[in-house]
């Protein structure tokens, strides 16, 4: 069955990064694959996107890389939480709570 | 000399910054060549599959980039130093009853001034002052795109 795929939201994409990352540090293609795997493909991310948003997580002290081996082996650069990260992703789940009810509040009103 | 000097201050960390993108970004290509390759695409389709998932390679090259000089090392001591040369200018005006020695003052904190408003405006970057033959370190990088399609 052929799903309709939803552009992602401005924005959401860093949440969705850091929830990602909250259970293990992970390279760029892995993050991808499990948004992928989590939003069963209905979500539209192009997978290059990935990378702006990461540079400018780890400039704002939310995630942190190093290099290391991928499972086949290769040079990947992994990233992982801060602590800083960590209060952000809290922060970012309540907000995104509180917008999406007052959407649906808006939706269901009219 | 003209040369050499602005090749000693830019390329050694702009150069490295572009392979790690470059590197880090093919490292994705080539897993998702991986995953199509063993759906049973053939190795053409497969490329052609990856690059077409991964969107527009050079524009998120690019802006990666942008993004690490943006935080690179270099600029972070020319801020706190412009930050230092205005405090130190200030507190020359501030404290100096000497005329001639307020001017001093008054002459750091322009400069720093300045120097503040040169890092923020976009483009005016301090690598936007020296000779072009030098910037071409995009190009200097391997093209995995090209590459890739050319193969």
């Amino acid at each position: 069955m052929a799903h309709e795929r939803t552009d992602l939201m401005q924005g959401t994409l860093e949440l969705l990064i850091l929830n990602t990352l909250a259970r293990e540090s992970m390279h760029g293609y892995g993050i991808v694959q499990r948004i992928h795997e989590a939003a069963e493909e209905l979500l539209k991310v192009e997978d290059g996107s990935l990378y702006p948003a990461l540079y400018r997580m780890e400039e704002r002290g939310w995630i942190k890389s190093e290099w290391g081996l991928s499972e086949n082996n290769r040079r990947a650069k992994f990233y992982r939480l801060t602590s800083t990260g960590k209060r952000k992703l809290e922060a970012e789940r309540a907000n995104w709570s509180r917008i999406s009810k007052a959407i649906t509040k808006v939706l269901q009103a009219t | 000399m003209r040369i050499a000097l602005p090749n000693l201050l830019v390329h050694p960390n702009r150069k490295k910054t572009a392979f790690e993108v470059e590197e880090e970004l093919q490292f994705h290509i080539e897993m998702l060549e991986r995953t199509y390759a063993q759906q049973g695409m053939s190795d053409a389709r497969a490329k052609a599959a990856a690059l077409q998932r991964f969107g527009n390679l050079e524009r998120f090259k690019k802006q990666c980039v942008d993004i690490r000089r943006r935080n690179s090392l270099f600029r972070r001591v020319l801020k706190i130093s412009s930050i230092l040369i205005a405090l130190t200018g200030l507190a020359i005006q501030t404290l100096s009853s000497d005329y001639r020695v307020a001017r001093i003052g008054g002459t750091l904190i322009m400069i720093a001034v300045s120097g503040r408003l040169l890092l923020y405006v976009r483009g005016l970057s301090p690598w936007s002052f020296l000779p072009r033959t030098n910037r071409t370190f995009l190009t200097d990088t391997p093209d995995v795109g090209a590459r890739l399609r050319d193969s």
